[in-house]
């Protein structure tokens, strides 16, 4: 089920809604356990089994890892358990069968958590439900953020819910929904047009590299502020995913910035194990690329993502030898380069395989007889102009920081007192009249 | 702010769960007059459905297309589409000098070989040896007067003539652009305006070397004409008048369907209470009809391979023929025409839009 949906709107949401808070507060675990699941077999009926199943491993698994820690037996245990998970993300990443939604996620979740009670930096969790409602959690559960469990350990026995945060909560879902139905989605359906057109030119080739630029951002942290904005109606408090990362002066400060908990994980669970950078530089260099390599792969099992992974790669042990301190001298520049190198990365990411990005590289730099523009790129780009400067001033912390600096005044925060409600009142509706207009509607994250 | 936040929720709860609740108890409609088309009904859940998701599918499209207020929520997606958003067009739909415009582009060549394909086809079998005058004339849509006019995209038209032309050396093609303008066409609707296609039926006609009176009384429906854009562009575009044209020739022919075996006159009338008036002329859609004009000296015949811009256009050239047949092969398998139509020695025309022309897939 797409949170950008009729029937997740004004069907399943409201249902979930009165059944949480009619239940009694023990019960509410439960009640979005069972809610989760409804919401995973609405899409997946097939594979709702698989991931109870996981889940249930896991379990298994992390109680006897609590019990043998860190010993022989807790690491076999643990291995154990790893070689399963990872096997089982594996097998659906590399052969040709149906690809359950959400595994990339929830996969690596259940691996944080047996992790980190091997760690000991969690206790094993002793009741099946909090489990279950930990890692299906509708929220963030077929396109993240990559909750982990030390983050919401506390919060699976104890949360706040309060108006505040509940409204808190209600206006990051509704501009999450904005940023994929509003934005995500027209820039989808231009990116299309280019796709399918046979007038290709240059400046299209830019156009419509530009435009699946800000259509991922949009349409990944669209979802990951409906996951959040969820999370705290539930009284749940998940970490950021995004923080504006096409503003950034460098590829490394853009990691810090774009997909945040999947960089984390790989950071915590991978590059740090490795050695991270306390090692020789031979084999620092290694461990990122090893890192990256993962990176890509766990997008998908082909070469474009493997590519992709690699060049961010080699970004970034460039940046760390020498460009760092150059391009925080280079104001302005530092923003081309990361721009540029950005757009390209997700021409590659969102070719059909490696043929393609290159076919698309040749064009967006004029080779193979491709004219400079056509008539047909002219009309898009007056057509989606408007689309395209607000997909830009929105990737930017622009709006927040007049909207902060509006109501830092008294008048202000009276204003927006009244306004506040008009606004979200209005985004409902006009998502919702675009939903009904409109069936392109597919989560880019969901194939990962 | 405690109460102001405590407010904002409450308001937004009500209005959030009232939509839902509208959602759950609002009785599902049967068909959309704007869309014209049936709307998807509450789907059968069985193990089965819900176990291939067939009915989180098909709940998928109930919820949409049963929500409450879906003309209105669609009318605001439009209004923020052209106003907010400055888009040119509306799911590929314009509005220019008052005209809504389904933007015809790019040129599907592949669709016109097809259609070039089928023509033979019919050309082969049934005209090839039959000593049949074969004529083509094509039927521009709004774009080709207003596509590029209003800054929109416009496809090759030229190219799609003369590749017509080409695909269908046996007729001769008659050009009727000369004879039309936008005003002949109707505002919300993809057809032409009979009361616009007096010239074009003379300019046919003296190609076809038969003489047309061209007097004729007009005639106006009473209520509005609401046509296929209207609903497809939810703008709110306001409705016009619709007009058809008679004299005592066209009164006294008779309409011969196919289908229904039933003989009518050239104007349903009992059309324009329906869905969509412009089934007025010749009954709407139907894959074989037979004008028979007891009123006229010569025993010529006129068969006519056509789609719904021939419904009101071929009247206007009844006079000149004692039989006309129009197929319409989008509804027939071409091959079954000669069980119902003798070739031989008649006038045989193409008439084709470029709508059609470049959609042909539906071309039996």
């Amino acid at each position: 089920m797409l949170f950008s949906s009729i029937s997740f709107l004004y069907y399943f949401l409201p249902c979930v809604l009165i059944l949480y808070y009619i239940v009694p507060k023990t019960c509410r675990n439960k009640a979005l356990l069972l809610v989760s699941l409804v919401f995973y077999a609405w899409g997946e009926p097939k594979f709702v089994f698989l991931m109870m199943g996981m889940v249930l491993f896991h379990y298994l698994a992390g109680i006897l890892i609590g019990r043998y820690g860190q010993s022989k037996k807790g690491q076999a245990v643990l291995a154990g358990t790893l070689v399963v998970s990872i096997g089982t993300l594996c097998f659906y990443k590399f052969s040709n069968v149906a690809w359950p939604i959400g595994i990339s996620f929830y996969t690596f979740q259940l691996i944080s958590y047996v992790v980190d009670v091997y760690r000991q930096t969690a206790e094993p969790q002793k009741n099946l439900v909090n489990l279950g409602a930990y890692i299906t959690m509708f929220p963030q559960l077929i396109a993240g953020p990559i909750v982990r469990y030390i983050d919401i350990e506390k919060q699976l026995q104890e949360r706040t819910h309060n108006y505040e945060k509940t409204l808190d909560g209600i206006e990051r879902f509704l501009i999450g929904l904005a940023k994929k139905i509003l934005i995500s989605n027209a820039l989808g359906e231009l990116c299309e047009i280019f796709k399918t057109s046979d007038e290709k030119s240059v400046v299209f080739f830019w156009v419509y590299a530009i435009s699946y630029t800000l259509q991922i951002y949009f349409d990944f942290s669209g979802y990951s502020d409906m996951a959040i904005g969820l999370g705290k109606i539930f009284g749940f408090e998940f970490l950021e995913n995004f923080h504006y990362p096409y503003i950034s002066k460098s590829i490394t400060e853009f990691w810090r910035r774009w997909h945040m908990s999947l960089g984390s994980w790989f950071r915590d669970y991978v590059y740090i194990p490795l050695g991270g950078n306390r090692v020789s530089k031979g084999r620092w260099y290694f461990n990122i690329f090893v890192v990256w390599t993962l990176t890509g792969l766990w997008h998908g099992a082909a070469p474009q993502f493997v590519v992709w992974g690699l060049l961010f790669a080699v970004l970034l042990v460039i940046e760390k030898h020498w460009l760092l301190k150059k391009l925080e001298k280079a104001k302005g520049w530092n923003h081309v380069y990361v721009l540029f190198f950005v757009i390209i990365s997700f021409v590659i990411f969102n070719a059909a395989d490696m043929a393609e990005a290159a076919a698309y590289m040749k064009g967006m730099f004029g080779f193979g007889n491709v004219p400079l523009m056509s008539a047909e790129c002219g009309y898009y780009l007056k057509s989606y102009g408007i689309l395209l400067i607000s997909a830009v001033i929105g990737s930017t912390p622009i709006i927040k920081n007049v909207v902060m600096k509006a109501t830092a005044a008294s008048y202000g925060k009276k204003v927006f007192v009244v306004v506040r409600p008009i606004v979200l009142l209005l985004i409902l509706a006009v998502c919702t009249a675009y939903l009904i207009d409109s069936s392109f509607n597919p989560f880019l994250y969901f194939r990962f | 702010m405690k109460k102001e936040t405590k407010l904002t929720v409450l308001l937004l709860a009500i209005m959030f769960f009232g939509f839902s609740v509208l959602c759950w108890v609002k009785p599902s409609s049967e068909y959309s007059l704007t869309e014209r088309r049936k709307l998807t009904q509450f789907p059968k859940l069985t193990l089965e459905t819900a176990a291939d998701g067939k009915f989180m599918t098909d709940f998928e499209e109930y919820s949409l297309d049963q929500f409450p207020f879906r003309d209105g929520f669609r009318s605001l997606k439009a209004w923020i589409s052209q106003n907010v958003f400055r888009k040119s067009d509306n799911n590929e739909i314009y509005v220019a000098d008052g005209y809504a415009v389904k933007m015809e582009y790019p040129l599907n060549e592949a669709s016109l070989t097809y259609a070039g394909k089928r023509f033979e086809n019919i050309y082969d079998k049934f005209l090839k040896d039959s000593g049949c005058e074969i004529y083509l004339s094509i039927v521009p849509d709004k774009n080709f007067f207003l596509g590029e006019k209003s800054g929109h995209l416009s496809m090759d038209y030229e190219r799609l003539f003369q590749t017509m032309q080409e695909e269908m050396p046996y007729a001769q093609y008659i050009d009727i652009t000369d004879t039309l303008t936008i005003e002949d066409y109707y505002k919300t609707d993809v057809h032409w305006r009979q009361e616009g296609l007096v010239d074009t039926a003379e300019k046919i006609g003296s190609a076809m070397g038969i003489s047309l009176d061209g007097e004729y009384e007009k005639k106006t429906l009473e209520n509005d004409f609401y046509g296929v854009y209207f609903g497809q562009s939810a703008l709110n575009l306001p409705g016009e008048k619709m007009h058809y044209l008679t004299n005592d020739v066209l009164e006294q022919c008779t309409v011969y369907n196919y289908e229904n075996d039933k003989i009518l006159g050239i104007y349903d009338m009992e059309k324009a209470e329906g869905d969509d008036p412009y089934e007025i002329f010749l009954s709407g859609p139907v894959s074989l009809l037979k004008i028979e004009n007891p009123n006229v000296k010569t025993d010529k015949e006129l068969i006519v391979f056509r789609d719904s811009f021939g419904s009101s256009l071929i009247p206007l050239m009844a006079e000149g023929y004692k039989t006309i047949y129009l197929a319409d092969i989008r509804y027939i398998q071409s091959e079954f025409l000669a069980n119902y139509i003798d070739f031989h020695e008649q006038d045989v025309l193409f008439l084709y839009s470029t709508v059609v022309l470049t959609n042909s897939r539906t071309l039996k």
